[in-house]
C-alpha cells in the first residue's frame, strides 16, 4: 500500500493519525535527523514510523514540514489534514 | 522607492521558509521575496530524482508552495529578478532590472550554482548541468531522444543522474579525475560498492581521466580525454560541485570565504543583514567549526531559524544535517561533516559480504561526521553520537565491528 497510516493516542494531543506516503518518499532521511525517535528508515529506504506517541505535536509538525517531498501527512482529531 | 520589512533575497527553500516563519510572528509587516527564478518554491531534490523524469510524473508534485499560499500569506513573489548591489549603510537592494528596494531587514538565501565547466568546446549545445527546475526540463527534453551521455564527475548528482539515464537505457559513461568514485569523500572500500552496482547497470566508469576537448559542431558530439580516447555522445552532464555567486557583494562590506560568514543566529558581520541555506557559512555550535552545507535539510532548518531570528528572536542554530540517496539497490547517506581534513582519522565500519560500509571521521576524539553505504539505517544512531559528542577513546573497536549495535554505547 502506498501509504502508511500510524495511530497517534497521545494524551493531550491534536492528533489522531501521521501518514507516510511511500509512493513520494525518497529516503531523503530528513525526518530521521529531526526526529529519530519517531522515524527510521526501512529496508526499502523508506521512511516509517516507529513510535507515533513519543513526540510533540510541534516536533512532529517540524519533522513533517523539513521533508523535500511533502510524504508526511499529519491529521487532527477531527480527522483534518493539518499538514501539508 | 519600495520599502519591505523584510527582504528576502532567494525564493528557494531556504528563503521561503524564513518568509513563513517571519509571518507566523509579525501577521502584517511587509515581506517581499526575490527570486531569480520564475516559479514558486519548489522541491530541488526532486530534479535529481527517478520520478521526475518518468512518464507518470505530475507535474504539480514539484511545487513546495503554490502561487495563492503566498497570496494568503501576504508574502510579495517578485520572480525573475536578482539582486546586484546592497548599499548596506543606506539598507538598499539594487534588483537588476534598476530598481532599489529599501528594507528593515534583510535575508540573503541565494543558495548555490552549479560550478561551470570551462574547457573547449563546452559552450556546445546538449551540454546541461543540474541545479535549476528549467536545467531538469531540459535534460528531461533531451533523454527522451538521446542515445549515449557522458556524466562527469563523482558526488550525489551524478550518481543520481546515472541511475536516470540508464532508466531511459541510454547509453552512459561516466568520467572521473580520481582513481575512485567520490574520492577523496568517499574511503575506496565504500567506493567499491558504489562503483560496482554503477557498472553492473551498465555504466562505463572511466578512473584518472580528464576531458580535454568536446567536439562536434553546434552540438556536442564527442569528448575527447586527455590521453587521446575520443567518446561519442549526443548528451553531457557535468557534476562538478557547486559554487555561491557573491559578486554583487563586492563592495557591501559584508564578511564572505566561499559562502556568506555568519555567526550561529545566522546574522552576518552587518547588521539586519541574516544568511541561511547554501550561501551560509555558519558556525556551527555542535562541529565547533564555520561550515557551509549545500543540502535541504540544512537550508530548511536554517530558514526558520532565521525567520524566528529576523521577527525578534535569538536562537542559535543547532542541527546535525544530512541527506541520503538511493539508486541501483545502494543507499549514500552522509551526516554531519563529512570532509576528510587533515585533522581528523577515520575508522572504518564495513562488511564485505554485506556489501555494506561506513566511515567514521573522528576530531579531537568526537565523531563529527560520517559516510555510510548502504548502513542508512544507522543514521540516527551516529546522528546522537556526533550530536551528544561521544568520546571514541575505548570504543574504537566497538566501532570499527560493523555488528556491533551503536545502541549500546548510546546513553
Amino acid at each position: 500500500m502506498a501509504k502508511r497510516e500510524y495511530i497517534r493516542n497521545k494524551e493531550g494531543s491534536s492528533i489522531s493519525k501521521i501518514i507516510v506516503d511511500r509512493d513520494l518518499c525518497i529516503g531523503a532521511a530528513s525526518c530521521v535527523t529531526i526526529l529519530p525517535s519517531t522515524y527510521k528508515l526501512d529496508d526499502e529506504n523508506k521512511a516509517v514510523v516507529i513510535d507515533a506517541n513519543i513526540a510533540s505535536d510541534e516536533e512532529l509538525i517540524l519533522a513533517a514540514q523539513s521533508c523535500p517531498t511533502k510524504a508526511i501527512i499529519i491529521i487532527d482529531k477531527e480527522g483534518k489534514q493539518i499538514y501539508p | 522607492m519600495k520599502e519591505i520589512k523584510y527582504l528576502i533575497i532567494g525564493g528557494g527553500i531556504a528563503g521561503t521558509t524564513a518568509a513563513e516563519t517571519i509571518r507566523h510572528s509579525d501577521a502584517s509587516g511587509p515581506i517581499a521575496i526575490i527570486s531569480e527564478e520564475l516559479y514558486p518554491v519548489y522541491s530541488r531534490v526532486m530534479l535529481s530524482k527517478r520520478d521526475f523524469y518518468s512518464e507518470e510524473w505530475e507535474e504539480d508534485k514539484i511545487w513546495f508552495r503554490k502561487p495563492d499560499w503566498y497570496q494568503k500569506e501576504n508574502i510579495e513573489l517578485i520572480v525573475g529578478k536578482s539582486a546586484v548591489g546592497l548599499d548596506a549603510g543606506k539598507k538598499i537592494v539594487r534588483l537588476n532590472d534598476g530598481n532599489e528596494i529599501k528594507y528593515e531587514k534583510l535575508l540573503i538565501a541565494t543558495g548555490s550554482c552549479a560550478r561551470k565547466w570551462i574547457i573547449p568546446g563546452s559552450d556546445k549545445k546538449n551540454i546541461f548541468t543540474l541545479r535549476s527546475l528549467n536545467d531538469a526540463k531540459a535534460i528531461r527534453e533531451r533523454m527522451q531522444t538521446a542515445k549515449k551521455a557522458v556524466a562527469i564527475g563523482g558526488g550525489f548528482v551524478s550518481f543520481e543522474m546515472c541511475h536516470i539515464l540508464r532508466q531511459f537505457n541510454i547509453d552512459t559513461t561516466l568520467v572521473l579525475r580520481e582513481s575512485y568514485y567520490w574520492e577523496p569523500v568517499l574511503s575506496e572500500d565504500e567506493a567499491v560498492v558504489v562503483e560496482e552496482a554503477l557498472v553492473k547497470n551498465g555504466i562505463k566508469i572511466l578512473k584518472n581521466s580528464e576531458v580535454s576537448e568536446v567536439t562536434g559542431g553546434e552540438f556536442a558530439e564527442s569528448i575527447i580525454l586527455k590521453d587521446g580516447t575520443k567518446i561519442d555522445c549526443d548528451m553531457i552532464i557535468p557534476g562538478i560541485g557547486v559554487i555561491c555567486s557573491l559578486d554583487w557583494l563586492k563592495n557591501s562590506g559584508i564578511e564572505t570565504n566561499k559562502g556568506i560568514l555568519t555567526n550561529e543566529y545566522l546574522e552576518t558581520s552587518i547588521p539586519d543583514i541574516w544568511a541561511s541555506g547554501d550561501v551560509a557559512e555558519f558556525n556551527d555550535l555542535i562541529l565547533e567549526e564555520r561550515v557551509q552545507l549545500g543540502n535541504w535539510l540544512n537550508a530548511q532548518q536554517q530558514g526558520r531559524i532565521v525567520g524566528l531570528n529576523m521577527a525578534g528572536k535569538k536562537e542559535s542554530f543547532h542541527l546535525v544535517s544530512s541527506y541520503s540517496t538511493s539508486g541501483f539497490g545502494v543507499s549514500i547517506c552522509f551526516v554531519g561533516d563529512v570532509r576528510p581534513e587533515t585533522d581528523r582519522t577515520m575508522i572504518g565500519r564495513g562488511n564485505k559480504e554485506t556489501k555494506s560500509w561506513a566511515r567514521l571521521i573522528i576530531k579531537d576524539g568526537e565523531i563529527i561526521g560520517a559516510t555510510m553505504i548502504n548502513r542508512t539505517p544507522e543514521l540516527s544512531l551516529v546522528s546522537k553520537l556526533i550530536s551528544t559528542d561521544f568520546k571514541i577513546s575505548g570504543h574504537e573497536k566497538e566501532l570499527a565491528d560493523p555488528n556491533f549495535d551503536l545502541k549500546r554505547i548510546i546513553v
